[in-house]
């Protein structure tokens, strides 16, 4: 059970006393009628045939409160798009699958294209704006909520405790992150632990106090995959396609609403899912990789925020970081010692090490052209530019399912 | 003996020589057939790019026509789809050129029945597309006026608009394709009168109280005004 202390300049729903998965259910199922949901699923293949996505579909079985449930299939061929849509069939909620690797998904990219609107390359971000681009043409659900589906250790009441304070109308939250401890028999979360974090703090101590750094701050865990939003906010916000996502995505959210209605909730006690290699020496795939995209998204946000970044500004930077890094690295240490956690200083110290490297070529990056990662247009934007898109995607993913 | 084998062979000779007439007609239309599937599949090739390089695609997404060929379930390019029927009307034009090639009377009838009924068939394309245009253009000016002066029901009114112009443009196409002249009049007659007198009711009916207050407003004003009248202004 976790204190009720209140951190930053969001609300923090903290998981406090025995949990009550019944109440929180029927209440979401007394508030899905004025405020209906829809759950946003972006998903590879290959997690239908991990143990992640067997379990998740037998959970959401049982959950009665959804509206709709909208899985946006990556990296699918026809027979396994078949495969996966006997597998969703159980689910009593209605399913509609979006097939990205289909001709006619295909189509409406290229449409997107040809009409000048860079949606990117194939991922988890690209999948969930299109997805959300679903929910909004069919016009069905006034909520979204989305999670990863790589989850092994996936149960109900995540999702329960997601929706809740967005979809609860005597709340008046707009966007709620999750949270939870990424802790087995060590501490995970690495790119939070000893990037975000530190990096966020380096900067405030270099720039003095910013909206956007404290909002970022607020997070206990800015980089959950986890969320809940209204359908206005998805269809305002850009997202970046890139790593940047998450921290992109805060980025559009505190652009375009006050703190006052965000907040973050406490979802799951233990949370496992497929990590990702450190991959120090190669800048183009793993943690690397990530790094390197969260930085620039957080660069490119505070640029756009009025902060002046130099040659100058980005070396103190390196340095500050190290320093915050090493720092946040012995309170870990001292963290995982009275919990009797596993905790290897040499790899947490190269995380640190290849982190640095990270944020020195973002900058290099950001330095040689700031807008290098285009964000996701809205679909307010997408709309102007093709009146019918929402009528062809709807088209498209219905025809897919037929 | 000599007779008999000339009643055999005389047919044989009479169909060698019809056939060695035929021949002629037959590599002409062989060749006509080669040629013109090459040059339409230079001009589909042609047309494309052409299409691309003007940007039709994006135009089509814009205008609507995409949509309809989605409806269609028809997933390629809108320039291929106008590549591909542009083809395939030249391949027909190219066929019957061909069997034309082949001075059979019978042929050549149909074949003059389909070039004269061309023109008819480029008119109501013509009359589809420009009207498909219009139609959108009329109900998304109807969407927006209405939207604007409050009026709840805008979408349905701009729906039920663009169904209308819809039906009026099929009518005028089945028309001018000469498809069953009579019975599309007389359907797009009842259907449209049956909407107008609809319509009619429906408003004459809901609208009896609205019209009686308007009405004794009106009475009641000009009473009042007569009344005013009398007093002696100072």
């Amino acid at each position: 059970m976790s204190d009720f202390y209140q951190t930053g300049i969001i609300t923090t729903l903290h998981q406090l006393g025995k949990s009550s998965l019944e109440r929180l259910e029927s209440e979401l199922l007394r508030f899905s009628k004025t405020k209906p949901v829809a759950l946003v699923l972006p998903a590879l293949y290959s997690e239908f045939e991990g143990p992640a996505m067997p379990g998740i579909i037998q959970e959401l079985t049982k959950v009665k409160y959804l509206n709709e449930i909208v899985l946006a299939l990556d990296q699918a061929s026809e027979q396994e798009l078949q495969r996966v849509r006997e597998l969703m069939a159980t689910i009593p909620t209605e399913v509609r699958i979006i097939h990205n690797n289909g001709k006619r998904i295909t189509e409406v990219y290229e449409t997107l294209a040809r009409n000048g609107l860079d949606v990117g390359q194939p991922g988890k971000g690209r999948s969930a704006w299109l997805a959300y681009g679903y929910v909004l043409a069919r016009g069905r659900s006034d909520v979204i909520a989305l999670h990863d589906c790589d989850i092994v250790t996936y149960n109900r009441e995540l999702l329960a405790r997601l929706c809740y304070p967005v979809a609860n109308p005597y709340l008046d939250f707009v966007f709620c992150k999750g949270y939870y401890s990424r802790v087995s028999n060590k501490m995970n979360g690495r790119v939070t632990r000893l990037l975000v974090t530190p990096l966020v703090r380096s900067i405030q101590q270099l720039v003095g106090q910013h909206k956007f750094l404290a909002f970022l701050d607020s997070f206990r865990y800015p980089l959950a995959g986890e969320f809940c939003m209204t359908t206005d906010l998805a269809r305002v916000n850009r997202i970046p396609w890139d790593w940047g996502l998450e921290v992109g995505s805060l980025a559009e959210v505190h652009r375009n609403y006050s703190p006052r209605r965000v907040c973050q909730v406490d979802i799951a006690a233990t949370y496992e899912h497929k990590h990702q290699a450190l991959s120090p020496d190669d800048a183009g795939k793993g943690l690397k990789k990530m790094a390197v995209d969260i930085c620039k998204s957080i660069f490119r946000t505070l640029a756009s925020e009025g902060v002046v970044f130099s040659d100058g500004l980005f070396k103190s930077l390196l340095v500050t970081y190290l320093r915050q890094a090493e720092d946040t690295l012995l309170k870990y240490e001292a963290d995982a010692m009275i919990n009797g956690l596993d905790f290897d200083r040499h790899e947490e110290a190269k995380a640190v090490e290849t982190f640095t490297n990270a944020i020195g070529l973002a900058a290099q990056i950001f330095m040689e052209n700031p807008m290098s990662t285009p964000l996701i247009p809205n679909w307010n934007r997408v709309i102007s530019a093709i009146p019918d898109i929402f009528e062809m995607l709807r088209i498209a993913v219905e025809e897919d399912n037929k | 003996m000599g007779n008999f084998l000339d009643l055999i062979l005389e047919p044989l000779k009479e169909l060698f020589l019809r056939f060695k007439a035929f021949v002629p007609n037959l590599l002409a239309m062989l060749v006509i057939l080669i040629v013109g599937i090459v040059i339409a599949r230079v001009i589909r090739l042609l047309l494309v790019k052409f299409l691309t390089a003007i940007k039709f695609d994006s135009w089509s997404d814009r205008m609507g026509f995409t949509k309809l060929m989605r409806k269609g379930d028809m997933w390629a390019k809108p320039s291929v789809i106008l590549g591909e029927i542009v083809f395939w009307m030249l391949i027909i034009v190219t066929l019957m050129t061909g069997l034309n090639a082949l001075q059979i009377t019978a042929i050549d009838q149909l074949v003059g029945q389909f070039f004269s009924y061309i023109p008819r068939l480029f008119s109501a394309a013509m009359i589809m597309v420009i009207g498909y245009l219009i139609s959108g253009f009329i109900s998304r000016t109807v969407l927006i006026t209405a939207a604007n002066s409050g009026f709840h029901y805008a979408k349905l009114l701009a729906k039920a608009v663009n169904t209308l112009l819809i039906v009026l443009i099929l009518a005028m196409v089945m028309e001018q394709l000469q498809i069953a002249p009579s019975i599309v009049l007389a359907a797009f007659s009842i259907v449209f009168g049956g909407i107008v007198i609809a319509l009619a009711i429906s408003f004459g009916v809901g609208g009896i109280n609205a019209a009686k207050r308007m009405i004794e407003n009106e009475a009641v004003t000009k009473r009042e005004d007569a009344a005013k009248d009398e007093i002696e202004h100072i």
